[in-house]
């Protein structure tokens, strides 16, 4: 990518960042007003906390895939286990899941062996995509409690391994939409979620620094981002 | 006490606004969706509407078009709390007005005390 190019890209993401960030501040100066009034804050001083810590990583997410962004050429994917990034990524967002009332299921069809990555970008890539999955979802469940699945399965050219729930309007169509509108609409994933969906593009800047593209998949019956990885073959051999 | 019909997708937001509005002494119906929020006023019919304009699938305009479809509830005044900055606004104050809307609130500027004043004003000749 030129240097223009990158510039222009890491100024649409900010954007979006800035946007997305806007929430979590609200949430906490507004929860912070309303245990002033409260008897017995306690769970609304934990929400705060969890509000807090999971903004924090998503900052922390977006600073990574700059750096991962600038060192391209140069980044030393390794041998990652997917079931490994999979679990710490699920105990990472139980807090907020648990404050948006969704539930986050693990699904690993089967054994997998070790795939090529750079571990940081991918736990940082699926903690952004839970982001935006847990808050869109929340919105979204019309009976009962929103269920998300981090899951991995075996594709035609490697492992997939992403973020699926019961989406009805996502879509490739709508995901290729939503990169096109990418730094220029205020809300480019109308049809996911009500914020800016910042952490989905964080995602797919993490991503592809690692070659491996974020896109539309599905898993069993639910629909959800997800990338491909190619296998460590150097351990298929062993 | 007043219904109030808050529509609201975000949960911890939904949940603090349901919270502090009914400290006030309201009965507060908060959805998460357009669909879910037109479908409620068939049981409940609310004494002021509180809408969020940024939503998912359906914006919040949308939804104040299909409200005011709806005879019995052309009376019912709306009172916009959201995160489009009032800049952003791309109606006219005259469809604002036409689509009842009586006060809009950007949310990063809005405390909860500006909230139930602000609904408590609106409310003041029917309570």
């Amino acid at each position: 990518m030129t240097n223009r190019r990158q510039h222009f890209a890491d100024e649409r993401l900010l954007q979006l960042l800035a946007e997305q960030i806007k929430l979590p501040l609200l949430q906490i100066a507004r929860q912070a007003e309303l245990a002033r009034t409260t008897e017995n804050p306690l769970e609304l001083l934990n929400t705060i906390e969890d509000t807090a810590d999971s903004s924090l990583k998503l900052l922390d997410s977006y600073l990574l895939s700059l750096r991962l962004a600038r060192a391209h050429a140069s980044i030393q994917l390794e041998p990652v286990s997917v079931a490994a990034v999979l679990n710490e990524t699920a105990a990472g967002l139980s807090h907020l899941a648990k404050q948006y009332d969704c539930k986050l299921e693990l699904h690993l069809s089967g054994r997998y062996e070790p795939i090529m990555a750079h571990r940081a970008g991918l736990e940082a890539a699926l903690n952004s995509l839970g982001y935006v999955f847990i808050e869109a979802q929340s919105a979204a469940a019309r009976d009962g409690r929103a269920v998300i699945k981090l899951a991995a399965h075996r594709g035609k050219t490697g492992i997939v391994a992403g973020m699926f729930a019961n989406m009805d309007g996502l879509s490739a169509d709508m995901f290729k939409r939503a990169r096109h509108l990418f730094g220029q609409a205020h809300q480019p994933l109308t049809q996911l979620t009500a914020g800016s969906g910042a952490g989905v593009f964080v995602a797919d800047s993490l991503l592809a620094s690692m070659s491996a593209r974020l896109r539309v998949a599905h898993h069993q019956k639910l629909s959800g981002l997800a990338a491909t990885f190619a296998t460590s073959s150097q351990l298929n051999l062993i | 006490m007043a219904v109030i019909l808050l529509l609201e997708p975000d949960t911890i937001l939904g949940r603090t606004y349901q919270a502090t509005l009914t400290k006030s002494g309201h009965k507060v119906s908060w959805f998460r969706s357009a669909g879910a929020a037109i479908s409620s006023v068939d049981e409940q019919l609310p004494q002021l509407v509180i809408v969020e304009l940024q939503l998912s699938t359906h914006n919040g305009v949308e939804f104040l078009y299909e409200f005011r479809r709806y005879q019995d509830l052309a009376a019912i005044p709306i009172l916009v709390l959201t995160n489009v900055p009032p800049l952003f606004k791309a109606f006219s104050v005259g469809i604002w007005e036409q689509l009842g809307v009586v006060a809009y609130h950007y949310k990063p500027l809005t405390k909860l005390t500006d909230l139930t004043r602000s609904v408590d004003r609106i409310l003041a000749p029917v309570t």
